[in-house]
C-alpha cells in the first residue's frame, strides 16, 4: 500500500519536474555535464570487468577484472583484481582520486614479486591500464575543465539526446574538441567523438548496452575506437551491483594482497 | 651491306634521319626523364628475404631514422639547450612533411622508467625546462641512472644528445638532407648541429655522385675528343666519333624515357660503356679508309666507300653483336634496374655500329676522299717500323709472353682472392668531409649511425614472455655488444631489465632478466599502465610470439653487417631448441642481400657472357679453336681486374663489378677485329709471319689508338672529387689497358701456335693453301 503511494508520489514529482525543466529555457552546456558528473552512480560498486584490447593489426587481448568503487566525500576508492591472463592473475590496483583536486594516489600489487608499489601519473590524458581509455575518459574529469554549448539535439535509441561541444581550457590538449551525447533527463551518455586539432574525428566512444540496475544507470557494454591508430578497446561489465556493504578495508594494500576474497 | 652503301649516298636523308631521331629523344629525355635513386625503387620487392623484412618491419614499425645532434661545448645539462631541444622535438614534424607527430624522440619525450621513494614511474625526463641548479642536476643525474638512455641519447660526456626522428620510407632523401642541413644550422649557437643517419648519407650519395659526374663528363669528352684529333689528325673523323659516341648514348636514353623507364642511378655508366666501345668503332673504321688510300691512292670515293664497307661491315657487325649479346647476358640479373642497363647498353652499342658503318661511307660522299696529312701519326704506319719490329719480337719470344702472362695471371687471381665485397654508402664519401666526419663523431658519442634487426618469431603465444627465451635474447645481446662495430642493443630485455633493476630500488644485481614468466608479465603489465603501450610494441608483438632486438651498428659497411649476422645466426641453435626462428630486417639488412644478390647476378652474367661470346666466336669463325682463343684476353683482363682490386683495397661493389663487363665489351671487339684481320691476310695468302706483322700494324695500331684515346679521357675521371667515380675511372684505365695489351701479345702469340698446329684456318682453306702455296697476294 505505501508503496504504490509513493510509486504514485514520486511519478507526480517527476512528471512535475519534467514538465518544470520543459517549461525552463533549455539547460545550458555546463548544465548538462554537471548533470552528468553528479548523476547517481551509488555509493559504491562491485563489478566483472572484461576489457578486450583491439591493435591495429587485429590482434587482441582480454583482461578480466574484478573491480569495487566507493564513493564519499572526499572523492573516489578503487580496487581491482586481475582474473585473467594467467600469469597476471591476484596483480591488484588500487587508486585513490580526491574531490579536493589533488593528484591520484594509485599503487599496483605485483604477486611474483609480492611487493607493493605507488604508480605515478600526474597526467588525466594518461592511458588507462594500457587501452584507449584515458583515465579522464573513465569518468573523473571534471566539467570545469572545459567550455560546455549545447549545439543540437538529436535522437539515439528513440531517446532524446542532447549534443554537447566541449573544448579543452587546458594549454595543448590532445584533442581540441569533444561531442558528446547526452540522453536528456537521465543524463548519461550514448556516444562521444573525439576530434583532432586537425578537424578530424581522433577516437569515438560507442555504447552498445546500457541499463538501470539497484536505481543506477550503468553503461555495461563500450567501445572506444581509435581512428588515429586504429586500435580498439571494449569494456563489459558483468554482474554488477550497487550500494553493497563495502568495508573501508577493502582499499587498502593488505586487502590487495589478499585478493578478491570479500 | 646494300643498306649501308646506299643510305651513305643520301647525306641529307641521313641528316634528316639524324635530326628527327635525336629530336625525338631528346624530346624524350627532356619529357618522360625520370631518376630514381631510392634503393629500395630497385630490390625485388618479391624476393623472400625482402618479404619478410618488410613485414617485420611494417610490425614493429621499423624506420629509417634521421639523427639530429645536439653538442655543446661543456655539457647540454642548461636550460638554454634543453629548451631548445623541447623545441626542436615540436618543430620538426611541423616543419618536415616527412616526420609525422610523434615520431620524433629525444630526451624531452623518451620514457624514463624510475623509482624515486618507492615510486614506479614512467615518463619524459622533463615536461617544463628545467631552470634551478638542482633541477638541472636531478635531470643529469636521472640520466646517467638510466642504461636505456645513457651512452644511447645522451653521450657518457653530456655534451651531446640526439634528437631522433623517424621518417616516412617514400620521401625523397636528397631533398629532406638539404632542408635538414639548413634547418639544423639555423638553430646553431652556442651548441652545434649535426645530421647524421641513413637518409641523410643516400641523400647526399644521390645529389653527389651525379653532380660530380656533370662537371667530369665534359671534361672526358674534351679530352678524347683533343687526343682523338692528336691522333687522327682529322677533324672530320674526330667528329665523326664524336657523333657516333654521344649518338649511341642519346639513343640509348632516349629509347629508355620513350618506353616510360625510369633513369636508375646505375645508368650512369651506359654513356661510359658506350663512349668507350664506340670509339672503336670509328677508329677501325677510320683506320681501314687510311690503310685503302695508302694501298690505292687512285680509288674513286665510291670505290673507297664500297671497299671499306666490304672489309669492315663483318668485323663491326661481329664485335657490335657479341658486345651487345655480352651485355643482354646482365638481363638474367633479379634486379630490375640491371636488366634494364643491359638492354639499353646493347641498344645503344648496336645503334652506334650502324652509325659508325653509314657515317663513315657518307663522309666519302659528302666530302670526297680524305687527304693525307704528313704528320698524321696513322699515315707513318707504312713503314711503321716500331710495329714491324713488335712483332718481331713478339715472333721471337713467344715463351717470354707466355711466361709474364701466366706469372701476370697467377698474380691476379693472388689478388683476388683478397677481394672483399662491400656495399657502404659512406664509403663513397672522402674521410674528411662533413658527412663522414659527423659519422664518425656519431659513433663516438653513441650508440652507432647504422642499425640492423634481428627479427625471432615463434608459433607459440607468449613465447617472448618466458625468462629461458629472454635469457637467450639478451645472451645474444651481450655477445654481439662485445663486437667492437656493435654499439647499443635494444629489445624488450632492455625494458626488463631496466625495470627490474628500479623495482629492486637500483640495486645492480638486479639488472637482469625477471626469474618468472609471471614476474615479466607483470612488469609488462605495469609498463602499461604507467608508460606508453605503443613503446612496447617496437620490441614485441601483440601476442608475444615475435621479437625485434636492434643493434646500433658504428658502420655501414656491408661487410660489418654479414660479419655481425653470422654472429647471430651462431645464437640460431639456442633459439630453434625454444621453437624460435632467427630472421633479419630493416633497411641496412635490405641494403646488404642486395648488393649480394647484385654481386651474385653480376658475377653470374660476366661467366655468361664470356661462354657466349666464345660461342658466337665459334659460329662466326666456324672453328672452336678461334672461339676459345679469343676469350683469353678478355679472361686475363677480368681476372688482372679483380686482382688489382684486390691489392689495391678497391672493394667489389655493384658498381666495381659492372666495370669489368667493359672488359669483355672492349677485349672482345679487339680481338674479332685481330682474328678478322689475320684471318683475311691469310686468307689472301700471306705467310703466317707477313699476316702477323700485316695485323699488327693494320689492326695493332687501331687498337691502341682506340686504347690511348678512351683512357686518357677516362684518366680525368680519377681527379674526380667523388671516390667512386675515381675508381670507375682507374678501372676503365686498367681494364683498357690491360685488353688492349693482351690481344696484341697472347692473343698473337696463341694464334700463331694455333695456325702452325692447322687448327686455325678452316680445313678446306688449309687444303687449298697447301695446293696452291704462295699465291695471289693482293
Amino acid at each position: 500500500m505505501k508503496n504504490k503511494h509513493l510509486k504514485r508520489m514520486a511519478s507526480i514529482v517527476a512528471i512535475a519536474l519534467i514538465a518544470l525543466v520543459s517549461l525552463s529555457a533549455a539547460l545550458s552546456g555546463e548544465e548538462v555535464m554537471q548533470e552528468v558528473y553528479t548523476r547517481d552512480s551509488g555509493n559504491n560498486m562491485s563489478a566483472n570487468l572484461v576489457m578486450t584490447l583491439t591493435n591495429s593489426r587485429g590482434s587482441t587481448r582480454e583482461r578480466s577484472i574484478q573491480q569495487y568503487r566507493q564513493n564519499d566525500s572526499d572523492g573516489e576508492k578503487k580496487i581491482m583484481f586481475f582474473l585473467a591472463p594467467s600469469d597476471v592473475k591476484n596483480t591488484s590496483f588500487l587508486s585513490y582520486s580526491y574531490a579536493d583536486g589533488r593528484s591520484d594516489d594509485q599503487w599496483i600489487y605485483l604477486p611474483a614479486l609480492n611487493r607493493v608499489k605507488r604508480v605515478a601519473s600526474d597526467k588525466k590524458n594518461d592511458s588507462f591500464m594500457g587501452s584507449d581509455f584515458t583515465y579522464d575518459d573513465m569518468g573523473t574529469r571534471h566539467p570545469s575543465a572545459d567550455t560546455h554549448k549545447v549545439i543540437r539535439t538529436e535522437t539515439i535509441d528513440g531517446r532524446k539526446c542532447l549534443v554537447v561541444e566541449s573544448i579543452p581550457k587546458e594549454a595543448k590538449p590532445t584533442y581540441a574538441k569533444t561531442l558528446a551525447w547526452v540522453v536528456e533527463n537521465e543524463w548519461i551518455g550514448l556516444k562521444k567523438e573525439f576530434y583532432l586539432p586537425n578537424g578530424k574525428v581522433g577516437k569515438k566512444l560507442e555504447i552498445d548496452s546500457y541499463e538501470k540496475t539497484d536505481g543506477v544507470w550503468v553503461i555495461t557494454d563500450m567501445t572506444m575506437s581509435n581512428v588515429d591508430k586504429n586500435s580498439s578497446t571494449r569494456i563489459q561489465m558483468l554482474d554488477v551491483t550497487f550500494n553493497n556493504d563495502l568495508k573501508d578495508s577493502v582499499f587498502t594494500e593488505r586487502q590487495m594482497k589478499i585478493g578478491p576474497r570479500i | 651491306m646494300r643498306f649501308f652503301s646506299s643510305f651513305a649516298k643520301k647525306p641529307i636523308l641521313i641528316l634528316v634521319v639524324l635530326v628527327t631521331l635525336l629530336s625525338l629523344f631528346v624530346f624524350g629525355i627532356a619529357t618522360n626523364a625520370k631518376l630514381v635513386t631510392d634503393l629500395n625503387k630497385y630490390m625485388p620487392s618479391t624476393h623472400p628475404a625482402f618479404m619478410a623484412s618488410d613485414e617485420a618491419e611494417e610490425l614493429f614499425n621499423i624506420q629509417d631514422s634521421i639523427l639530429l645532434v645536439v653538442e655543446h661545448p661543456t655539457s647540454i645539462y642548461n636550460t638554454g639547450t634543453l629548451e631548445k631541444i623541447q623545441r626542436i622535438t615540436e618543430d620538426l614534424p611541423r616543419q618536415f612533411e616527412e616526420i609525422a607527430e610523434g615520431k620524433v624522440t629525444s630526451l624531452a619525450t623518451a620514457d624514463n622508467i624510475t623509482s624515486y621513494d618507492g615510486d614506479m614511474e614512467v615518463q619524459p625526463f622533463y615536461t617544463d625546462v628545467p631552470t634551478t641548479d638542482e633541477e638541472l642536476a636531478a635531470l643529469e643525474a636521472s640520466v646517467k641512472a638510466n642504461s636505456m638512455i645513457n651512452g644511447r641519447n645522451v653521450s657518457f660526456d653530456s655534451t651531446a644528445t640526439l634528437i631522433i626522428a623517424e621518417i616516412d620510407p617514400e620521401s625523397d632523401a636528397t631533398s629532406l638532407q638539404k632542408r635538414l642541413l639548413e634547418y639544423a644550422k639555423s638553430w646553431e649557437g652556442p651548441e652545434r648541429l649535426y645530421v647524421a643517419g641513413r637518409p641523410i648519407v643516400e641523400g647526399s650519395l644521390a645529389e653527389l655522385g651525379p653532380k660530380d659526374m656533370a662537371i667530369m663528363f665534359p671534361l672526358v669528352i674534351l679530352f678524347m675528343i683533343i687526343l682523338l684529333y692528336l691522333l687522327l689528325r682529322s677533324v672530320r673523323d674526330t667528329t665523326i666519333n664524336m657523333i657516333i659516341v654521344l649518338f649511341g648514348t642519346l639513343f640509348a636514353f632516349g629509347t629508355k624515357t620513350l618506353l616510360g623507364i625510369p633513369i636508375y642511378a646505375v645508368d650512369t655508366m651506359i654513356p661510359v660503356m658506350l663512349i668507350a666501345i664506340g670509339v672503336a668503332y670509328g677508329i677501325h673504321m677510320h683506320n681501314a679508309i687510311h690503310h685503302r688510300i695508302q694501298d690505292n691512292p687512285n680509288l674513286t670515293r665510291d670505290q673507297l666507300a664500297q671497299s671499306v664497307l666490304k672489309e669492315m661491315i663483318r668485323p663491326i657487325f661481329m664485335t657490335a653483336l657479341t658486345t651487345a649479346i655480352g651485355f643482354m647476358a646482365l638481363m638474367t640479373s633479379e634486379v630490375l634496374p640491371v636488366r634494364y642497363f643491359g638492354l639499353f647498353a646493347a641498344i645503344g652499342v648496336i645503334s652506334e655500329m650502324v652509325l659508325a658503318l653509314i657515317l663513315f661511307p657518307a663522309s666519302i660522299y659528302l666530302f670526297g676522299i680524305p687527304k693525307k696529312k704528313a704528320k698524321g701519326l696513322v699515315t707513318k704506319q707504312v713503314k711503321a717500323p716500331k710495329q714491324n719490329r713488335w712483332a718481331s719480337i713478339l715472333m721471337d719470344h713467344q715463351r717470354t709472353v707466355i711466361v709474364i702472362t701466366v706469372l701476370i695471371i697467377l698474380l691476379g687471381g693472388y689478388g683476388a682472392t683478397k677481394v672483399w665485397i662491400d656495399t657502404s654508402f659512406l664509403a663513397n664519401f672522402e674521410p674528411d668531409s662533413p658527412i663522414a666526419l659527423t659519422d664518425v663523431f656519431v659513433n663516438q658519442k653513441f650508440g652507432g649511425t647504422s642499425s640492423l634487426n634481428i627479427i625471432l618469431s615463434s608459433e607459440d603465444e607468449g613465447t617472448f614472455k618466458e625468462p629461458a627465451v629472454l635469457q637467450a635474447m639478451d645472451d645474444l645481446q651481450t655477445r654481439l655488444s662485445q663486437d667492437p662495430m656493435v654499439g647499443a642493443t635494444f629489445s624488450l630485455t632492455t625494458f626488463l631489465k631496466q625495470m627490474n633493476l628500479v623495482m629492486h630500488e637500483n640495486d645492480a644485481a638486479f639488472e637482469t632478466v625477471p626469474e618468472s614468466r609471471e614476474l615479466v608479465a607483470q612488469y609488462l603489465l605495469l609498463y602499461e599502465f604507467s608508460g606508453d603501450p605503443e613503446t612496447l610494441e617496437k620490441v614485441v608483438d601483440y601476442d608475444y610470439t615475435k621479437a625485434n632486438i636492434t643493434f646500433q651498428l658504428k658502420s655501414d659497411s656491408s661487410a660489418v653487417l654479414g660479419s655481425i649476422i653470422a654472429l647471430a645466426e651462431e645464437a640460431a641453435p639456442t633459439f630453434a631448441s625454444h621453437g624460435i626462428e632467427i630472421s633479419f630486417a630493416g633497411s641496412g639488412y635490405k641494403a646488404f642481400v642486395f648488393s649480394s644478390l647484385l654481386l651474385k647476378g653480376q658475377i653470374i652474367s660476366l661467366g655468361l657472357s664470356f661462354i657466349i661470346v666464345a660461342l658466337l666466336l665459334t659460329l662466326l669463325f666456324k672453328n672452336i679453336w678461334v672461339g676459345l682463343a679469343g676469350t683469353v684476353p678478355i679472361a686475363i683482363t677480368a681476372v688482372v681486374n679483380f686482382g688489382v682490386m684486390g691489392l689495391v683495397n678497391i672493394p667489389l661493389s655493384s658498381a666495381t663489378a659492372l666495370i669489368s663487363s667493359i672488359a669483355v665489351g672492349i677485349g672482345v671487339d679487339y680481338s674479332i677485329h685481330l682474328l678478322e684481320h689475320y684471318t683475311n691476310r691469310r686468307l689472301k695468302g700471306f705467310s703466317r709471319e707477313e699476316a702477323t706483322r700485316e695485323t699488327i700494324s693494320h689492326t695493332g695500331r687501331a687498337i691502341i689508338l682506340n686504347a690511348i684515346a678512351v683512357m686518357g679521357g677516362f684518366a680525368v675521371l680519377m681527379f674526380s672529387v667523388f671516390p667512386p667515380n675515381r675508381q670507375v675511372g682507374a678501372l676503365i684505365v686498367l681494364n683498357m689497358a690491360m685488353s688492349a695489351l693482351l690481344t696484341l701479345t697472347i692473343l698473337i702469340v696463341i694464334i700463331n701456335y694455333l695456325d702452325k698446329k692447322n687448327r686455325f684456318l678452316p680445313k678446306k682453306i688449309q687444303q687449298l693453301q697447301l695446293t696452291d702455296t704462295g699465291v695471289n697476294k693482293v
